[in-house]
């Protein structure tokens, strides 16, 4: 089940990524539509986090492209933001919670200039939204998780992007945070956002996605929820062995070139 | 003392110059060895600052005297060369990069200490002085260096300054740099270029080899005391000027005593003593607040047990049981009742202690705490009445006014706690 559509958000064409001579996404070709909540879904090791890296340029792609409204992302970056997950940094960095969201402003003020009051008003409103107001002096390092969590959340709405692409943002959050998370979410689809969310649980992704994209190194399904949501594209995504994909990916790393990298 | 005076007066315009030329190397080491040392780079400062050696020996080689232009360029080109080489090797092998560090780091060198050698042997007058760039001498600055140094210094401080906020990002998260468009790549090389100069500046001062410990040390001390970044960027950079300043100061009053190692010498002190003392994260004064706490622990003990006396309608305990109740602890009672006394809390006559009227008060406070978070425990966490007294001992002691007034809300005003023990309450307050 994978369906696509025309004037899509987000287009990926036959995309390829290895790491060295591990191939990790297969021929990948998915169109997304534009205003919606969309989850990505798969288990560990999928390449979920890979296809997001990989759209936002952080990693080169073996062979094809993606294109974000229809343009080369170089052209639309400050359009487009980006969540990683929330293990990727060193939370004993220097910094308050307010200094991170901040960060969130930077690509709108362009080099040597100094985030003012207005970018500090506005990273306060955005700490607000996910409810961070009270830590905006903390350390980072002494928030919990599921705060650190939502700090990057907030620097992402700082950025005041068309579309998000985002990492795990419900890791470590607890279920009222996460519905809080999703119906601000949904107030920004509803504006005309997209965002994209990696997710892990299929029993809310039913209820908070409009669209799901289920990946185990190959695609697997993209389209509407309900379309989606089966027991068998379940099973071939969570439950399927992938032994010929894990058996060629053996086969390149044996030998003393990745035959995928043109 | 007559020397500090002169020193110290900068009555000498070559005692002037060479603190400009030490404070500028100190500022512009201290700021890239901030974020050198936020970016877990710190072993490849250590690597550049012992590969610039073979660079200033060829120079040295090549131009036959130690004009500084010569000196700068040779030592940044192999210092870049290295890390050039550790960051292919790293990339291309499956070799860890501290292995890769170390090797690099003892090949370059080597390799310098066998041309320097090499050097020494033909005996050319205007060699003496080379062994100055392993550890440095603040005093041998001449004009002609002041300018060269002074100007890279002065660069790499602009520089910081002008792509603060980029470095910042890159730093803490490179992915996120690179999704907003930074270009994560020229910046790193622009950073691993800084770092080289950095480390070129402070070659003829504070030697090469310990060039890498006035990148790294003062950061690693500041962070002790502060957690944002523009303020440990400061607190670094004075922390490099005392130490290069003081360096400087022991080359002048003590002729033919290197710079670097004074340096290096102050600096480790400083980051000793904030590692003992920093006001957040020191040693010494976590010690002291353990101390502290534990000491206060004791003396609301005393209370609670004369507290315990006064329920049962005693007046007073007899100093001896009170010493009986904290049995190996004779010390630290008698402590606690000393204090206690000097609090106005407690009377002492003929061996009976007594409670005084705002002795009772605190008593009864902490009494009132514990009772609290006992029934509070029992009730809203569902824990069993016989399992909460030992939380209930630690929590006593440190629940804030506000926080028991919250406490007393919620359990509505209680009468007793799930002993059927009563809350003990100051009739004064409502
Ligand atoms: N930097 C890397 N170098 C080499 N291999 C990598 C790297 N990052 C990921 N991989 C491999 O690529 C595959 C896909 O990784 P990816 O992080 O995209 O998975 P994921 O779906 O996000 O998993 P998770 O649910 O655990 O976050 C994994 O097998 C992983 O081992
Ligand atoms: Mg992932």
């Amino acid at each position: 089940m994978i369906q696509q559509i025309d004037n899509p958000v987000v287009e990926v064409h036959d995309l390829m990524v290895s790491y060295g001579q591990n191939p990790v996404l297969w021929n990948i070709d998915l169109t997304l539509p534009a205003g919606a909540l969309i989850g990505i879904l798969g288990p560990n090791g999928a390449g979920k986090s890979t296809l997001i890296k990989s759209i936002m340029g952080l990693i080169e792609a073996n062979s094809g492209y993606s294109r974000i409204f229809d343009q080369e992302l170089n052209q639309v970056r400050n359009r487009v933001s980006y969540v990683p997950q929330r293990e990727s940094v060193d939370w004993d960095f220097p910094a308050s919670a307010l200094d991170i969201v901040m960060m969130g402003t930077y690509h709108h003020l362009g080099i040597f200039k100094r985030p003012g009051k207005k970018e500090k008003a506005l990273a306060m409103t955005c700490l607000e939204k996910v409810n961070m107001k009270a830590f905006a002096n903390r350390q980072i390092s002494e928030l919990s998780g599921g705060q650190q969590q939502r700090v990057f959340i907030a620097r992402a709405l700082a950025q005041e992007a068309d579309i998000y692409f985002m990492d795990e943002p419900f890791a470590g959050v607890d279920m009222s945070t996460e519905k809080a998370l999703v119906s601000l979410f949904q107030e920004m689809t509803a504006k005309g956002k997209t965002v994209i969310v990696v997710h892990h649980d299929i029993y809310s992704a039913g209820k908070y996605f409009d669209w799901l994209i289920m990946l185990n190194m190959h695609l697997i399904a993209s389209g509407p929820t309900e379309q989606v949501l089966t027991e068998e594209l379940l099973t071939k995504t969570y439950g399927g062995k992938l032994s010929m994909l894990t058996d060629i990916g053996e086969l390149i790393k044996k030998s003393d070139f990745n035959p995928l990298k043109s | 003392m007559e020397d500090f005076i002169y020193f110290f007066s900068f009555q000498d315009p070559n005692v002037l110059m060479v603190v400009v030329g030490i404070s500028l190397l100190s500022i512009s080491a201290a700021m890239v060895g901030t974020f050198t040392f936020l970016d877990k780079k710190a072993l490849i400062g250590d690597a550049i600052s012992h590969a610039v050696l073979p660079g200033v020996c060829l120079a040295f080689m090549l131009s036959g005297n130690k004009n500084p232009y010569w000196i700068v360029s040779g030592a940044f080109i192999t210092g870049a060369l290295s890390t050039y080489i550790i960051s292919w090797i790293s990339n291309y092998t499956k070799l860890k990069e501290d292995t890769v560090i170390a090797a690099v780091l003892s090949i370059f060198f080597g390799l310098g200490i066998v041309i320097m050698t090499q050097l020494q042997q033909t005996g050319n007058a205007a060699l003496s002085g080379l062994d100055h760039f392993i550890f440095g001498n603040a005093i041998s600055i001449v004009r002609k260096d002041l300018l060269v140094y002074g100007i890279l210094a002065l660069t790499i401080i602009l520089v910081i300054l002008f792509f603060y906020k980029e470095f910042k990002v890159m730093v803490f998260n490179r992915s996120f740099a690179q999704s907003i468009g930074l270009p994560v790549k020229r910046l790193e090389f622009l950073f691993n270029s800084l770092m080289v100069l950095a480390v070129v500046t402070g070659i003829q001062a504070i030697g090469v080899v310990l060039m890498a410990a006035l990148l790294i040390t003062p950061a690693a001390a500041a962070k002790f005391w502060t957690d944002r970044l523009d303020r440990m960027l400061i607190i670094a950079v004075v922390f490099s000027l005392i130490s290069g300043i003081v360096g400087a100061y022991i080359s002048f009053a003590l002729p033919h005593m290197p710079t670097g190692p004074w340096v290096v010498i102050v600096l480790s002190l400083i980051a000793f003593l904030s590692f003992f003392f920093s006001v957040k994260k020191g040693v010494l004064t976590k010690w002291i607040a353990k101390r502290n706490y534990q000491r206060k622990i004791h003396s609301d003990h005393i209370l609670k047990a004369l507290f315990g006396a006064w329920e049962k309608g005693k007046q007073g305990l007899k100093t001896e049981n009170i010493f009986n109740i904290f049995p190996g602890k004779n010390f630290k009672t008698q402590y606690s009742i000393n204090k206690l006394n000097k609090k106005g809390y407690i009377t002492e006559n003929q061996s009976i202690i007594k409670l005084t009227e705002s002795g009772l008060t605190e008593a009864k406070r902490i009494v009132r705490l514990h009772r609290l978070w006992e029934l509070y425990m029992t009730e809203y966490m569902n824990i069993a009445p016989d399992h909460v007294h030992d939380s209930a001992e630690k929590l006593e002691h440190i629940i804030t006014p506000e926080l028991e007034s919250k406490l007393d809300r919620n359990l509505n005003f209680p009468k007793a706690d799930p002993h059927h023990s009563i809350i003990p309450r100051d009739p004064k307050k409502p």
